[in-house]
């Protein structure tokens, strides 16, 4: 823990933590100071004078609160009069040339401007004069949509570009009112983060093309999760909706802070990944082409697996650990071999040194951890063995077709238990739709080793079920997710003290020495 | 705390009143002469000849809503959903796009309007900034044999006229 001190707000003793500034420090006990400019990823800028404090018996006695470290002693002034005429004159002159549409501007409900506006000022304008008029709808290229009008030049952007992307493609250009953000001429955004410049700027200056219009945002119901993009395991934000008369389906995701695996942002491939949760969905149960009522097929199943000589099962290392620990478990009820592999799933040479892995397999570590094998040489020889083959949503496909393996399939009678309907399902002789991410809860371990968990959060109308109550029917032991901890505490020595409902929001880094590794 | 008590003077305590047959006979009075009236003379009717005779409606009144349009014809609607923000039984559902007339960025591509589910509150026009959906069209008798016919969508909503001159309209009615 950092050292504590206190200081005074408004005359009200306060402890925080030091090291911090102004704003970082007090908004963690609840007070809120107002800024455009300052976001904690980016340092403090300072040039929308929004966040002027005052300091009693301090020299200078006026202060922007985002450069200002906190002090012992300190006496900060919020609420006095001419803290209030600067928050308040501060926002006049934002809103002299703001189009002010919020009707039609996307931030709306979730803008500072706004939202300021409603708390510090809620004055008329002043203005006789006509607005500046600037460009709107730009395409800033990676999807970014641009309206000049609405911005109010805290340069978020532009920074985020300089600093955190290093491409710099953004520039502030002009001064005074004809200032304004830009692109370079012929040179769009190109990273691919670019889309967190939308989460970033504080107003509706910048606008997703794939979120623009689609919805409102105080209709989106927002649950945390986890992106099972790669093995990153950035924390995320779903924002979802039910309209009336249809299905629960998810408008985008937003990054959601975690320090301790993604900062502050998410990768584009990772917030347009909301899109295969909403499309392409298996939802019917198949018997050899034929749709079978759900309990039809899992007698089915079963009995395929009663039968059979020495099954195969092959799972996803998407799964949570509680999946794969009830899998495991199904596994060794059946007598068949299990393995994880999904050397389909590594994308060597996509990966960058910010958030991007070349692995895109979100729980791979657990795979690893439940000593479930995922090496090629034990597969294809387990797959030659085999005389029946249960694919735990595994996309062999991933990165394209495999020869070897698909001609090994073609000889084995196979079941599919999947989320999606993908080519390396369709050979499947019965086909049972599960939930994917978004629809169940559950911990996985990211690549660094760091446990988290996740809630479910869509809730679809024709809801799959969960893999863990499919391997339950299939006759598991496991009845739910708290049920599977007892065996992977036992069986996985650096989960042992691990309590499932008490893992904090940011995650466990997880302490694993050899022996770890090795599974019960 | 004390109960406020009035006292309420009874009424019909009188003799004559407490005999009945006065006051039947008073009432039957009125009973035959309406008959007789409408026996002699079927047009002096009290009643009106619905649904023949419509009956005059105030300007004031929640009829079916349409969606207004500039002189050149486009919807006034930018879709900015505080009309479906504001209803109370959650009966309008909107779908937005780009708009590129030059009158606004957005506008609807979708405009559903569950009149089954809908209240006639008239919520939904007292949100609208831009005076785009009015519930003027003096249609107050919403019926059908389907159910599917009573989600009108934006192209009824449009073609819809005002009931109404738009003086009188925002005179309120006299």
């Amino acid at each position: 823990m950092a050292e504590m001190v206190k200081l005074f707000v408004n005359g009200q003793e306060v402890e925080v933590e030091s090291g911090k500034n102004l704003i970082d420090a007090l908004k963690v006990v609840g007070i809120e100071i107002p800024h455009f400019c300052y976001h904690p990823a980016l340092g403090a800028d300072g040039n929308c004078r929004m966040c002027l404090v005052g300091i009693e018996d301090g020299r200078p006695p006026i202060v922007p609160a985002c450069k200002t470290p906190v002090q012992a002693g300190m006496k900060v002034l919020l609420d006095a009069e001419h803290i209030k005429k600067i928050q308040h004159d501060v926002l006049e002159f934002e809103l002299i040339n703001h189009p002010i549409d919020c009707p039609v501007c996307d931030q709306a409900g979730e803008c500072s401007l706004q939202d300021y506006y409603m708390k510090y000022s809620l004055d008329d304008s002043r203005m006789r004069v006509d607005q500046v008029a600037k460009a709107k709808r730009m395409d800033f290229g990676c999807g970014v949509v641009h309206d000049q009008e609405r911005c109010v030049l805290c340069a978020r952007c532009v920074r985020f570009t300089r600093q955190i992307t290093k491409t710099g493609e953004l520039g502030i250009v002009n001064r005074t009112d004809a200032a304004r953000v830009t692109i370079f001429p012929g040179r769009p955004l190109n990273n691919r983060y670019a889309l967190n410049i939308v989460d970033l700027c504080p107003v509706g200056a910048m606008t997703s093309q794939d979120f623009r219009f689609r919805q409102r945002v105080w209709f989106l119901k927002k649950d945390a999760s986890i992106c099972h993009g790669c093995s990153r395991g950035c924390n995320i934000y779903i924002d979802h909706h039910r309209e009336k008369y249809k299905d629960d389906i998810i408008y985008r995701f937003r990054p959601r802070t975690n320090l301790l695996v993604n900062g502050y942002f998410i990768c584009d491939a990772g917030r347009l990944s909301y899109k295969e949760e909403n499309e392409n969905r298996q939802v019917t149960s198949l018997i050899e082409g034929r749709q079978a009522p759900f309990d039809e097929t899992i007698a089915a199943i079963r009995q395929k697996l009663d039968q059979a000589r020495k099954p195969l099962i092959l799972i996803s290392p998407d799964c949570s650990l509680e999946q794969m620990w009830a899998v495991r478990r199904v596994s060794t009820l059946y007598g068949a071999s299990l393995s994880g592999f999904s050397d389909a799933y590594v994308k060597a040479g996509d990966g960058d040194d910010f958030l991007i892995n070349d692995d895109k397999a979100a729980n791979r570590r657990g795979l690893e951890l439940l000593g479930i094998k995922t090496d090629r040489k034990s597969f294809i020889e387990a797959l030659q063995k085999t005389d029946l083959f249960v694919n735990f949503n595994n996309d062999l496909h991933f990165s394209g077709v495999d020869e070897e393996i698909d001609a090994l399939l073609g000889t084995v009678q196979s079941i599919a238990v999947c989320s999606h309907q993908r080519d390396v399902f369709k050979t499947a002789s019965i086909i049972l739709p599960i939930a994917s991410y978004s629809e169940y809860g559950g911990t996985i371990i990211n690549q660094d080793y760091v446990l988290q968990a996740f809630a479910k959060a869509v809730v679809k109308n024709e809801a799959g079920k969960d893999m863990l109550e499919v391997t339950r029917l299939l006759g598991g032991a496991v009845i739910d997710a708290r049920h599977a901890w007892p065996g992977i505490r036992k069986s996985v020595a650096c989960l042992a003290d691990v309590d499932p409902a008490a893992i904090p929001a940011e995650g466990i880094k997880l302490q694993t020495g050899e022996d770890a590794n090795v599974g019960a | 705390m004390s109960i406020k008590v009035r006292v309420v003077e009874r009424k019909g305590r009188t003799f004559l009143e407490q005999l009945y047959l006065v006051e039947v006979v008073k009432g039957m009075t009125v009973t035959l002469g309406h008959f007789f009236r409408n026996l002699l003379d079927n047009s002096r009717l009290y009643v009106r000849h619905y649904p023949e005779v419509k009956p005059e409606i105030s300007p004031r009144w929640r009829g079916r809503h349409r969606l207004t349009r500039h002189e050149d014809g486009s919807v006034k609607c930018v879709a900015c959903f505080m009309c479906q923000t504001n209803c109370p039984s959650n009966c309008i559902m909107i779908e937005a796009g780009e708009r590129f007339d030059g009158r606004s960025e957005k506008m609807p591509v979708k405009f559903d309007i569950d009149l089954l589910e809908c209240i006639y509150c008239g919520y939904c026009v007292e949100a609208c900034p831009m005076d785009a959906i009015r519930m003027d069209t003096g249609i107050f008798s919403v019926t059908s044999n389907s159910r599917e016919s009573l989600l009108i969508g934006l192209e009824q909503l449009m073609e819809t006229p005002g009931g109404f001159s738009e003086v009188d309209y925002h005179k309120g009615g006299g």
